[in-house]
């Protein structure tokens, strides 16, 4: 019997009204049994375990004066192209490991060991997005050198992994010229997040519709210091200046650790 | 669905919060920016709830300004 009306029914609703004025109502088939209740204060951000590891991680590469960053794009805009002739490119120049990040199976993890460099896969299963205490066990099974770079490849996505710090220096959100210059503005979060932005395979620019100034000017109205460099892995095109991108924020970080 | 990791862990923070007892309600503050959409959340908040002490709680979202994403109170049942 329904404890509130008195009737016999059992599928129907009440609304009620808490103390501070909120109004609901529940069905029969909830839990609201009238017991006396008690409020208690939390004031906790649903973020604050993530983002307690993502300090730890940041705090482990400054001591060991390590670069990391968090590359983010979504499936296809070629990080795992970018990562392969950076390693090449820099071999030599930097230590640089990468931590892989994917729904499922480990065929960039064997490209990136290809290309020369150490690298352990995360394979998030039904996750979206790496989190930072998936990292921080990343950073156990592959235990970087001291002055080196971590390349961490995020999980193709633009919206989740904006949300989830990995103690990571920067994001680095890599566009292609196949996607659209519609994105800044469509994923807003993913570009106020990311410190950098690469707009990658300009050399299919001649075949597509991009218009390399209208995105500059969409992510710059979202994130007004995002920086932008143009370039293509393939060709090799550009990708100096993410080399020299790299080595100021590779300046600043291993020299951070004394400051 | 980044929304089920963010479920997972309001369902932590309050069980943690309540211990043994029974939560009856679940206050949430979802900033406009904070990327997570509140019709996700209560979609997978009864689910991950499922077999916790916050099972058949109700969810309650407040939509405020800003980035962040805070579990603001919650109502447990009066210890005996």
């Amino acid at each position: 019997m329904c404890g509130h009306c008195g009737c016999g029914e059992p599928d129907h609703e009440h609304e009620h009204e808490h103390a501070d004025g909120t109004r609901h109502s529940h069905s029969h088939s909830h839990s609201h049994t009238h017991a006396p209740t008690t409020p208690v204060e939390l004031q906790t951000r649903v973020l604050a375990k993530n983002d307690a590891i993502a300090a730890r991680n940041r705090a482990w590469f400054a001591g060991r004066e390590m670069l990391a960053l968090n590359l983010v794009s979504s499936p296809g805009a070629g990080k795992t192209t970018l990562l392969e002739r950076t390693i090449r490119d820099l071999h030599g120049r930097y230590d640089i490991g990468v931590l892989e990040g994917d729904q499922a199976t480990s065929l960039d993890r064997d490209r990136i060991a290809a290309a020369g460099a150490p690298v352990f896969q995360v394979n998030t299963g039904t996750g979206c997005h790496l989190e930072a205490d998936q990292v921080a066990r990343g950073l156990n099974e592959l235990r970087p050198a001291p002055r080196s770079m971590l390349l961490i490849e995020n999980v193709g996505n633009l919206v989740c992994p904006a949300m989830f710090d990995l103690g990571e220096r920067a994001k680095v959100v890599i566009l292609s010229v196949t996607e659209g210059d519609d994105k800044p503005l469509k994923y807003p979060h993913m570009f106020r997040a990311a410190t950098l932005m690469l707009i990658n395979k300009i050399d299919l620019l001649p075949h597509v519709d991009f218009d390399v100034a209208r995105v500059t000017a969409s992510a710059r109205d979202v994130n007004p210091a995002i920086a932008a460099i143009c370039l293509s892995a393939r060709t090799g095109d550009g990708m100096q200046q993410w080399y020299d991108w790299l080595q100021r924020e590779w300046t600043v970080a291993t020299e951070a650790a004394f400051a | 669905m980044h929304e089920l990791a963010l479920t997972h862990e309001i369902v932590a923070i309050v069980c943690q919060a309540a211990g043994d007892r029974r939560v009856h309600r679940v206050i949430l503050e979802i900033g406009e920016r904070s990327c997570a959409t509140p019709e996700s959340i209560e979609f997978c908040f009864d689910v991950i709830a499922r077999g916790t002490c916050a099972e058949g709680a109700r969810l309650d979202i407040r939509r405020t300004e800003g980035d962040d994403l805070i579990v603001t109170t919650m109502e447990i049942e009066e210890a005996a």
